[in-house]
């Protein structure tokens, strides 16, 4: 099989012809949209859609070229939201558990909180103590002092 | 552009057009369509075709971008249905010559096997005999991207026809 032969054998078959009856109503299609009085007209006889009814064409052309992945996309989605949900009732159930001490337990940490209070001793002469500004002394004081 | 003009141009492309958008449909009524879409556009912008210099170039390119935009909003969805669909509708004329008519059947079945881009370039080239150059125009692409694109189909062509071409 030579391919010239092939190619010429190819371009001799004859195409189908378009349907005479498609010419007047193409025609008249294009009139239509060319006129806008007769678009406007033809648009306002139409009964009026909600946007809602507007927004499911464009939303099934946007989605409908890879509907597997958009379904995909929804189970993660799914997925993610139900581990989420478990989640937070296990913390909500630990907060709940751990939420209300018992009267003995307050008793209990209020005694430990005197006690701690009276080893440290008065807070007010701990921090005046510490506020007093070291002044340096001579050496031959500083030996004194050391001597008695 | 008014009346007489969308007649003429109607008259002048809507043919090839029509052979066109049908090899790449494999549908009537979605070719009916984008025809009506093209020549619609046409009436709705007078300008259109203002500056162009080759109008069968260019309507070939409109009618490319109508087809491939429908065969994308298509996708997987109908891909059963154009196995089905390229079984009955071939872009050839019937013949009552029998072995005419199994070689354009066995070509329409490998035409609808080639991807639509190759099919396009394989279209415009043999049937409607546009150069390299102006099938680039009209689809495009680069013009090395063109030949490539209709040496790959044609080779395809080949070998899924040989066993009926050399019989006949």
């Amino acid at each position: 099989m030579k391919p010239e032969d092939f190619e010429q054998k190819l371009q001799r078959q004859p195409l189908r012809q378009v349907p005479a009856e498609w010419r007047e109503e193409i025609l008249r299609e294009g009139r239509r949209a060319a006129v806008p009085e007769i678009r406007d007209a033809d648009t306002a006889s139409l009964p009026k859609w909600s946007w809602l009814s507007t927004l499911n064409p464009q939303l099934s052309t946007l989605l409908w070229p890879h509907p597997a992945a958009w379904a995909g996309l929804a189970a993660i989605w799914i997925l993610i939201l139900a581990v989420d949900f478990s989640v937070r009732d296990k913390s909500l159930v630990m907060v709940e558990k751990s939420a209300p001490p018992s009267p003995e337990v307050i008793v209990e940490l209020k005694q430990q909180q005197r006690m701690l209070a009276e080893l440290i001793g008065p807070r007010d002469e701990h921090d005046a103590d510490r506020s007093k500004s070291f002044v340096p002394q001579p050496r031959s004081e500083r030996v004194e002092i050391l001597a008695a | 552009m008014r009346g007489p003009d969308l007649r003429r141009l109607y008259d002048e492309h809507a043919q090839p057009l029509y052979a066109f958008l049908l090899n790449l449909t494999r549908d009537e009524a979605d070719t009916r369509d984008l025809l009506q879409d093209v020549f619609v556009k046409l009436a709705r912008d007078p300008d259109l075709l203002t500056g162009v210099r080759d109008e069968h170039a260019f309507l070939f390119r409109l009618a490319h971008n109508a087809a491939i935009d429908l065969i994308r909003r298509r996708g997987t969805r109908d891909k059963t249905r154009d196995r089905f669909v390229a079984e009955i509708i071939s872009p050839f004329a019937p013949t009552s010559d029998p072995d005419e008519q199994t070689f354009r059947a066995a070509l329409a079945g490998a035409l609808a096997e080639l991807p639509p881009e190759q099919r396009a370039v394989v279209h415009l080239k043999l049937w409607e005999r546009l150069t390299f150059e102006q099938i680039a125009g009209a689809l495009d692409i680069p013009l090395n991207t063109a030949a490539s694109r209709y040496r790959y189909g044609l080779d395809k062509l080949r070998e899924r026809l040989r066993p009926i071409y050399e019989e006949l």
